[in-house]
């Protein structure tokens, strides 16, 4: 407890990086494998805009050479490690000539948004209902309630996406069908942006959270039977203290302490999206331009967004690590005395 | 006459079960006075703690009391028809509860300060800090607890430390009657006789009642004033301690009574009379341990040792010691779980850290092991009888499934239990004890050279100890098994034991034949232990109330060197001191 020991932080600093650095040349060689030729497509792609092309063969080595596809696989190698480190992954293949990097921030921030926002109300309100479904004193009603609502985990995202933009844009139009926010305004600072925002992500964010708050809910209904077996919760009963103060600082306090690493987990994935709720909100994040990159076999996309995705899971883990002993006393940094 | 802290009136206690109502407790009477302390003894499930759970009016579900009154205090407050709300308040306020396991009865996320001030709050309502914290220190330091206990987290504290934490809680609001719970069934014998004389302490000091729930008679010879014996549910006999231990009407009392070994008393076995030929094959000693010394980080856990196990004749050696003299290690070191730090551990003339792969598939097979926890031991998805059948055709034992079979329902018969109803059934199914017999009837199907048995009956009853130590005793016996027993409890070592080796902070304090080194300790370290048995005799007192005293013992223990009180053929031990 209390400050962090030097030789613990290097100790994690080095596993951080070390992981960082197999998975992004895991994702480097994996798309190296595939049979298709980046170029090809996107010549493919001239050819079907412009009916056909001539010196075919001429344009296609200049695409590689633009792609930078052209060199040895071990300068390949080495451009992509240091592109890496300052999050230059070059240039998209499908939209050609723009940054990837520049891709990527447009696309991060809607994402981040969204995903935050539904990862920690789903977080809060399934492990608050999962606590509920054990815990003695809930109203029969919650009881009842919860597993019913479960039947929304087994929904997919798609159809619950589709039913919410039925009932309340369709039909009650009290939301707007899609977009990640009005045409009517300028993006900027201003309310009446920020108001816009809000109002269009409210749908996709209800549709994430009644489909994964089971998750959350289910584990901790397991976490908290455990826990309410256990000889302190009993002696707590005994000691007479009010029946909301168990369940909170006995019972929830320690059924939560695994839930707090699965969610640093969620916060890695959370990054590529709920793919299909972006897409059928037409929402331009990270899981829409996945998507469209898949599709169009847009290697440097695909390895950027993956090199992200990485990255924030690392860093959260790498941040779980760190915080731990402070909210579970009985584990402590190592090299700690 | 002052009214009673408690009165029960036939009070009678039911579970509803699919298969039918079970009564769990039968029309009991009792009255506890103030000042008084009243032992519940008897075995598990006998309805003793059911019956606590009722006065505190925390049944686990559907268990209800179905009749009768339970009547708190000198206002005779019925807990039974006080509100929810109401309950809450007389919880700890008037009766307070220390459970059975204060290893994992603290909140382990809370610091030892706060888990006392929530409860002062939760009764008295909010109050500044300073307040709390002065009580909370006067109450650690009531049951001899230093005040900064209370600024550590339970993690931090030895099981002793926690059970005191868990006393200190219980009359901190300095209730009308303290409900203990086997406070001490989980802490060694030297620590056990401290913790209760300072829950005896405390609860004279406030005059309040105590029911101390409990299933060995000599812990309870030496710490009540009344004893009501409990068996399936039905207070079978109450009276004085020592009306009770003197002069026990019921049969199940004086069962209760003679089933606690004693040192020096009548054995409990009964030894063939041609000694079997011995397991062992070949001419190397059966286990040697050569200068083995184990350290963890900085800590020592055994100084240099060596001794051999000849087994030609096959013997007992026991080993005792309190929780942390190394004898659980020298056990790991044995199968070889752990290393040793420096020396070599061999079997049969083999250093057991180089064995090839079928060396060490033959060494699993010839050392066997019985574990302290009999519900850890098995898994819970399979029926037992895999338990039994696995390790025999792993090793290669098996002829046919015809073989197996029978060499699995004479190892169940050898130890007492009935193949036919024990084998189909998952380890839920069985009790603590026949769980023990089923590792110990497994070991035996192997026919091993050497087994371990680390403190193999120290969460059994009291009442079927002696059995399953009668069962390991056999496995020597009967079918010349050596044995290294590893255990706390001196008195079942003396009996069952060829050699005994104290244990004590890793270093060996006294090593000998039983008979003299328990029979007439010499150690300080063997003395204090000795002394430190509960006996179930009223005429004899359990040793010193002041535990200074023990202190001074213990540093008097620390500088004083190995002593030997005799040797034994086929067992040849020397330590050696930097």
């Amino acid at each position: 407890m209390g400050r962090i020991p030097r030789s613990y932080l290097i100790n994690r600093v080095i596993t951080l990086l070390l992981t960082v650095w197999i998975a992004a040349t895991l994702i480097w060689i994996i798309p190296r494998l595939s049979p298709v030729d980046p170029a090809e497509i996107a010549l493919g792609r001239m050819a079907a805009g412009a009916g056909s092309v001539a010196n075919a063969d001429e344009i296609l080595a200049q695409l590689r050479a633009s792609m930078g596809i052209d060199q040895p696989l071990l300068i390949q190698y080495l451009k992509y490690l240091g592109g890496a480190l300052t999050f230059d992954f070059g240039l998209s293949t499908a939209s050609f000539p723009t940054p990837v990097s520049q891709l990527i921030a447009s696309a991060l921030p809607w994402t981040l948004g969204l995903m935050i926002l539904s990862l920690v109300i789903t977080f809060v309100i399934g492990n608050l209902l999962g606590a509920l479904m054990v815990w003695e004193r809930s109203p029969n009603l919650v009881k009842v309630a919860i597993p019913a609502a479960m039947v929304f985990t087994s929904i997919p995202p798609i159809l619950s996406g589709l039913l919410l933009m039925w009932v309340f844009s369709a039909q009650l139009q009290w939301f707007p069908l899609t977009g990640a926010y009005g045409l009517t305004v300028e993006p900027g600072w201003t309310w009446s942006f920020v108001q816009s925002v809000l109002h269009h992500g409210f749908l996709p964010a209800v549709s994430i959270v009644i489909v994964t708050f089971g998750f959350w809910a289910l584990g901790m209904r397991g976490l908290m039977i455990t826990v309410q077996g256990e000889d302190y919760v009993k002696l707590a009963e005994a000691k007479g203290l009010r029946p909301r103060y168990i369940l909170y600082r006995y019972m929830i306090r320690n059924a939560i302490l695994p839930q707090i690493t699965a969610f640093a987990l969620k916060i890695g994935l959370l990054v590529a999206g709920q793919v299909l709720v972006e897409r059928i909100f037409a929402y331009n994040g990270m899981g829409k331009l996945l998507y469209d990159a898949i599709l169009d076999q847009d290697f440097p996309v695909i390895q950027g967004i993956s090199y992200v995705i990485i990255l924030m899971t690392a860093v959260s883990v790498f941040l779980v690590d760190l915080i731990y002993p402070f909210i579970d006393p009985r584990i402590r940094h190592e090299g700690d005395t | 006459m002052t009214s009673p802290v408690l009165t029960m009136k036939d009070v009678s206690i039911d579970f509803p079960t699919p298969a039918g109502i079970v009564n769990a407790v039968k029309s009991l009477s009792l009255t506890i006075n103030p000042g008084v302390k009243v032992g519940f003894i008897g075995e598990s499930g006998s309805g003793k703690t059911t019956t606590a759970l009722a006065i505190m009016r925390m049944l686990a579900a559907p268990g209800r009391v179905s009749s009768g009154e339970i009547l708190l205090g000198q206002d005779k407050t019925n807990v039974l028809t006080l509100s929810e709300e109401e309950m809450r308040r007389a919880r700890l306020r008037r009766v307070s509860y220390i459970p059975q396991g204060a290893m994992n009865s603290l909140n382990p996320v809370m610091r030892v300060e706060n888990q006392m001030w929530d409860a002062i709050v939760a009764h008295e309502g909010k109050t500044d800090l300073a307040t709390l914290r002065s009580r909370s220190d006067a109450a650690l330091e009531s049951v001899g607890l230093p005040a900064r206990v209370g600024r550590l987290h339970p993690h931090e504290l030895s099981g002793g430390m926690k059970q005191r934490v868990c006393i200190a809680l219980g009359v901190i609001l300095t209730p009308e009657l303290i409900i203990a719970d086997e406070p001490t069934s989980a802490l060694d014998v030297v620590t056990q006789r401290q913790v209760m004389e300072t829950l005896t302490e405390v609860q004279t000091r406030i005059g309040c009642g105590l029911i101390l729930i409990g299933h060995d008679m000599g812990l309870m010879a030496q710490s009540v004033d009344e004893l009501a014996v409990l068996k399936d549910g039905v207070l079978v006999e109450h009276g004085t301690t020592r009306q009770i231990i003197e002069n026990p009407q019921h049969p199940y009392t004086k069962d209760l009574i003679s089933s606690v070994p004693l040192v020096g008393g009548e054995t409990f076995l009964s030894p063939a009379v041609a000694a079997p030929a011995s397991q062992k094959t070949g001419p190397e000693p059966l286990l040697e341990f050569r200068n083995v010394t184990k350290r963890y980080g900085n800590v020592t856990a055994l100084q240099p040792m060596s001794f051999t196990l000849e087994g030609d004749v096959p013997q007992i050696i026991s080993i005792v010691g309190q929780s942390g003299s190394g004898k659980s290690t020298m056990g790991s070191l044995m199968l070889g779980f752990n290393e040793p730090s420096d020396g070599q551990v061999l079997f049969e003339g083999k250093d057991i850290s180089r064995l090839s792969t079928s060396e060490a598939l033959g060494f699993r097979k010839n050392v066997q092991a019985v574990f302290q926890d009999p519900y850890a031991c098995f898994n819970p998805f399979y029926r037992v009888e895999h338990a039994l059948k696995f390790p025999f055709k792993r090793f290669g034992l098996s002829q046919s499934d015809a073989h197996t079979q029978t060499a699995m329902e004479e190892a169940c018969q050898a130890v007492g239990l009935d193949p036919d109803l024990i084998l189909r059934r998952y380890p839920h199914q069985l009790s603590g004890g026949q769980r023990q017999r089923l590792i110990v009837a497994r070991a035996l199907m192997l026919s091993p050279k050497l087994l371990i048995a680390d403190e193999p009956v120290s969460m059994v009853d009291a009442s079927l100890r002696a059995s399953i130590l009668k069962n390991i005793y056999d496995l020597k016996d009967k079918y010349g098994i050596s044995i290294l027993y590893i255990t706390h409890d001196l008195a079942t070592a003396y009996h069952v034991s060829d050699y005994v080796i104290v244990l004590y902070h890793g270093r060996v304090a006294e090593a000998g034949p039983p008979k003299e080194v328990i029979g007439n300790p010499q150690h300080p370290y063997t003395q204090l232990l000795i002394d430190s048995i509960p006996w179930p005799d009223m005429n004899r007192a359990w040793g010193t109330s002041n535990r200074f005293d023990a202190e001074a013992h213990l540093a008097k223990a620390e500088v004083q060197p190995t002593i030997y009180r005799g040797d034994v053929d086929g067992f040849n031990l020397s330590t050696q001191f930097a």
